[in-house]
């Protein structure tokens, strides 16, 4: 791709982005009115962070996106510090932290666990550029910050101070598991850092049982949907459509055709691979989808659907597509009919949603292994939320990756089966 | 990563790509100097130019910090599916693909900071 072509696709981007926090901003002060809007958004920062908290649920919708639009733009500052162009990965890390803002992320969490990923970095002599991807999505354990910092018990400063360092800590220990986990699953799972975050806080988990403390579930699930709620991923979702039509011109429908022919696996960039304009028609329609799918089952729009809608937006760009991502959700929602679970609750309906974690394997290995992914996903991920205390956000990346790995090896054992000679 | 491990993953992916259509010939050939070495791979099959143009344009792909410090760890270690050649495009210096006889010949340049074009048989623009 030439020079000037993908410097005017960062600039459409960035420009695109700001556009969405900025109207994410003016949507929030218009719902609840400046004050109460960044009232919540500060009580928001000292809030408990772990599984399932719906920020629209504990502050309103105002304040959750006012957090959402400040954690995206925290990721455009540092994206910009490692000089880094926009494309298909960083749009993905972008759209993925706005949305898990509004359940779980704030600025005030995530920044230590940044920093520790840029100690890291400093120590093997790698650029913050190197490990931004890790660092943007390594966020995922910003719920163990504000565990320390204002579940533990512990008060003023030295709260601060502790959650701080640990925050630093955990984000330090991310790149080598990241790297090491990736090999698990070869690629095949696209929440890489689910797993990787997942890993590390059964450790964390473990070590603050093995102390005493007792986690306590958290649900926090918003079910008042408002027509602001329902119409924000739609309206999104025409927007990264048109711009992506006026971008890709001509070439949009067949850009977007060529999308459908990957396979998804990491690290599969729509945007160097195809198009910009295709990858933003593919997040649109990908946004309408999801949010078809909620709406038909009669689900509920708050914090963390909403939330997963803009992640799986988000991959439009870096690995998932309608083609690759359907078998899997097929077969969460087998699974979920057998066992007798209901489609509006919670778990079944986020790991819907998040199940295009999976999509590589659909794309790789047909439909059969995507729908069989999925129906071992939805099983697993109702026991990873409490092994690992419900401090990875990204637990559906965590049973996932695991899923992958299971799914990976047993292909790979199979396919080894004839003699390599006559 | 030691040298040698990040020259067996570049080994790696790169005949994983060329052992994909199964030459009954396979040859590397590698250079090693203090600062960066050149690998050169040849095979006996039958490449179209568009194919050759497609290596090429993989091969010497923008250069991807974000995803070659992260992504690029899969460099000729994971092995299931098809090999993906933007892997290692994003951490060469430069890479030439020419047709020879009826195989190809992947010429490939990798170095730090220090990297220094003279040490190696880059050819010029327009030296062809």
């Amino acid at each position: 791709m030439k020079e000037n072509v993908i410097v005017n696709q960062s600039k459409t981007l960035l420009f695109l982005l700001v556009f969405i926090m900025f109207s994410f901003i003016v949507t929030g002060i218009a719902v609840d009115g400046a004050s109460t809007a960044f009232k919540g958004f500060l009580e928001l920062q000292f809030r408990p962070a772990r599984l399932i908290s719906d920020y629209i649920s504990e502050r309103g919708i105002g304040a959750s996106l006012i957090n959402a639009a400040a954690v995206g733009i925290t990721a455009l500052i540092l994206i910009s510090i490692a000089k880094v162009q926009l494309s298909g990965a960083t749009f993905a890390a972008i759209f993925t932290m706005m949305g898990f803002a509004l359940f779980g992320k704030t600025p005030v969490n995530i920044l230590p666990i940044i920093f520790g990923v840029y100690l890291a970095g400093k120590l093997v002599g790698k650029t913050f550029s190197e490990y931004l991807i890790i660092a943007l999505f390594g966020t995922a354990l910003g719920p163990i910050v504000s565990l320390i910092t204002v579940e533990m018990g512990l008060t003023g400063l030295s709260a601060v101070a502790v959650g701080t360092g640990v925050g630093i800590a955990t984000g330090f220990m991310l790149p080598a598991i990241a790297v090491s986990v990736l090999h698990f699953h070869q690629g095949y799972s696209l929440y890489n850092i689910g797993l990787t975050c997942g890993f590390f806080a059964l450790f964390a988990a473990s070590f603050l049982r093995a102390g005493g403390y007792v986690f306590e579930g958290l649900m926090l699930w918003n079910t008042s949907n408002s027509a602001v709620l329902i119409f924000l991923v739609p309206v999104l979702s025409v927007i990264l459509i048109v711009t992506g039509i006026f971008s890709a011109g001509k070439n949009s429908w067949k850009d977007l055709l060529a999308i459908q022919k990957h396979t998804g696996r990491l690290p599969s960039d729509f945007m160097d691979l195809e198009s910009m304009g295709g990858s933003l028609i593919n997040a649109g329609l990908l946004g309408l989808a999801g949010s078809a799918y909620i709406l038909i089952i009669g689900g509920d729009f708050n914090g963390p659907t909403i939330g997963g809608l803009l992640t799986i937006m988000g991959f439009g760009a870096f690995g998932t597509h309608l083609r690759n991502s359907w078998p899997v959700v097929v077969g969460v929602i087998a699974a979920s009919l057998i066992f007798g679970k209901s489609l509006t609750s919670p778990g079944v309906l986020l790991a819907a949603i998040f199940c295009t974690t999976l999509a590589p394997i659909a794309g790789a290995f047909g439909v059969i292994a995507g729908f069989i992914a999925g129906f071992i996903h939805l099983v697993l991920v109702h026991q990873t939320g409490s092994w690992q205390g419900g401090m990875n956000l990204y637990n559906n990346g965590f049973a996932g990756g695991l899923t992958a790995t299971l799914i990976v090896s047993v292909i790979a054992w199979y396919r080894s089966r004839k003699s390599v000679f006559k | 990563m030691k040298r040698k491990d990040l020259i067996l993953h570049l080994i790696g992916e790169i005949s994983n790509f060329l052992l994909e259509s199964d030459p009954r010939r396979l040859v590397i050939s590698l250079h090693q100097e203090e600062n960066g070495l050149h690998l050169c791979i040849l095979d006996e099959n039958t490449h179209t130019k568009e194919e050759l143009s497609r290596i090429e344009q993989k091969l010497n792909s923008r250069k991807r910090p974000e995803l070659a410090g992260y992504y690029g760890s899969m460099t000729g270690h994971d092995m299931l599916g098809a090999s993906r050649l933007n892997l290692l495009g994003w951490q060469v210096k430069h890479c030439d693909v020419s047709s020879i006889g009826s195989g190809i010949k992947i010429d490939i340049w990798l170095g730090g900071d220090a990297f220094q074009n003279d040490q190696f048989t880059i050819p010029e623009k327009g030296d062809e």
